[in-house]
């Protein structure tokens, strides 16, 4: 079982800068001549949004959207804060810190089409294909993670560690997380 | 029924609603179009049908040569107009009634079982698919939510009336129309999806957690639908089987749950390997106990398993 002290760093200030300018780099050249709608889901990917549509050079919209969680004893999912923007007819990019089991963005996606818009594309900090059970379409991705629980940069567990500006895991007494680390070539305490 | 002259009609699959459109046409004595018909009366017209390709703009255009070749047809004999979202084509329009008709995701289910001679996965993947047509065009078409029912003058359950049954209830609607035009402000996002979830009894509590995880995110499942013949004896008798926990019809997709300790999940996981052997075109996703601690860790749920 994981712990709420934190464990190791997975991916470094500096890694997340350069992979964020080449994911922007990416949605400049595929929005070009175009003005997309950029979703961000809070509160998670709010961080993660600043720094990329800083590096937009093309022009775009934002809004924000968050859904009720699970967790606050809604039967069904709501749409706790919505968008003012009209997305009928526009290119929508959502914007997601993680992307895990697919449920989230399933249910995303299935609202937003629902609003007819042009397109819809995905666009996330992290995929953790592993955790996948429902099949969602990831456009662009900074970074693949494996199975384990990640905090820093926007993800948060039980509400800290948002503002850190790198991504760490959560120490596991286990050992699990160090080993997967260790295979991907990553580790080191903060 | 003088007093309408169109009849629009908007069903669910399955719902009985054309066996209800036949019936009425012949008790009423009007003429009853179908989509079949309709491209017919367009082509006598020189006007195109819709193509797959369908959006508000098509729809738009299409729909007003629709309206007027049906007010037209009216002069020869009062119709049913069934299906092809009748409903917003003649919206307020002057002697007009609108049904829509539906019934129970279960009792559809059974129709489509019975119909086809499947079994219960294969009619729910099937009435998904078709629902979900079903679904696409009338909301690109319409740009609203066809199962509001504000949009219609009569909602009919066939869950609760046969066709005659419900021929007689439509007639009566029909000879007590008011005055007032329908409205169209309410738009529910999704219609109910439940497959009657609530009537199930889980085999474990982390079945009965994970369903309302699904339900959480509108996604509709099946509970242990459908096992799978694995091995059999020398005299072709089934000496072991598997029965994946949930089936997902919208993803053609069955969920296997497994919280058990490591011995029994080196059982499971054979009978697995095996299942993808025997059934490759069978899609599986075995959610391990850590996957499932990490699913109630993010969804912020105690495990109480």
């Amino acid at each position: 079982m994981i712990e709420s002290k934190l464990g190791e760093c997975v991916f470094s200030r500096s890694e997340i800068e350069q992979r964020v300018k080449e994911i922007a780099a990416v949605v400049n050249r595929d929005f070009i001549g175009k003005r997309p709608l950029i979703i961000s889901i809070l509160r998670g990917a709010i961080f993660f949004t600043v720094d990329l549509t800083r590096l937009l050079t093309i022009p775009y919209d934002l809004d924000f959207m968050s859904l009720s969680n699970f967790k606050t004893g809604f039967k069904k999912v709501e749409i706790e804060k919505d968008i003012d923007e009209e997305v009928a007819d526009r290119d929508v990019i959502i914007i997601e810190d993680i992307i895990d089991t697919g449920l989230t963005l399933n249910y995303l996606i299935r609202v937003m089409e629902k609003r007819f818009p042009s397109s819809v594309v995905t666009c996330t900090l992290l995929d953790c294909f592993d955790r996948r059970f429902i099949e969602v379409p990831v456009h662009y991705s900074c970074f693949d993670i494996p199975d384990i629980y990640v905090v820093g940069y926007g993800l948060d567990f039980r509400g800290d560690y948002r503002n850190l500006m790198e991504i760490y895991t959560l120490h596991d007494p286990s050992g699990r997380s160090t080993q997967i680390l260790k295979q991907m070539g990553k580790g080191g305490s903060r | 029924m003088e007093n309408v002259v169109i009849i629009t009609i908007s069903r669910e699959t399955e719902s009985l609603g054309d066996e209800i459109a036949g019936q009425l046409s012949q008790l009423l004595n009007y003429e009853c179009i179908d989509r079949e018909q309709l491209a017919t009366l367009l082509h006598e017209a020189g006007q195109d049908d819709l193509d797959e390709n369908i959006d508000r703009n098509k729809f738009l255009i299409w729909a007003k040569n629709v309206r007027e070749i049906l007010y037209k047809q009216t002069r020869k004999k009062p119709i049913i107009f069934l299906g092809r979202g009748g409903q917003t084509i003649f919206q307020n329009g002057p002697h007009t009634f609108h049904l829509l008709i539906v019934s129970s995701p279960e009792i559809r289910l059974k129709r489509i079982m019975k119909k086809y001679r499947q079994d219960e996965v294969t009619a729910s993947h099937i009435l998904s698919e078709l629902d979900r047509k079903r679904e696409r065009f009338l909301l690109e078409a319409l740009g609203a939510d066809w199962k509001n029912p504000l949009l219609y003058h009569l909602v009919l359950n066939t869950a609760f009336y046969s066709v005659d049954q419900s021929c007689q209830v439509i007639q009566e609607a029909i000879k007590n129309i008011g005055p007032h035009p329908v409205s169209r402000e309410q738009q529910p996002l999704f219609p109910s999806l439940d497959f009657g979830g609530n009537q199930v009894e889980f085999v474990h509590p982390s079945e009965e957690e994970f369903s309302r995880i699904l339900d959480f995110y509108r996604i509709k499942w099946l509970y242990e639908p459908r096992t799978f013949p694995l091995v059999w004896d020398s005299e072709g008798n089934v000496t072991e089987a598997f029965s994946p926990d949930f089936y997902l019809p919208d993803f053609d997709l069955f969920i296997e749950l497994t919280t058990q300790k490591q011995k029994l999940v080196r059982k499971k996981n054979r009978k697995v390997k095996r299942l993808r052997e025997l059934y490759p075109q069978i899609k599986i996703k075995v959610i391990y106990s850590r996957d499932y601690m990490h699913l109630l860790q993010k969804f912020g749920v105690e495990d109480n398993t």
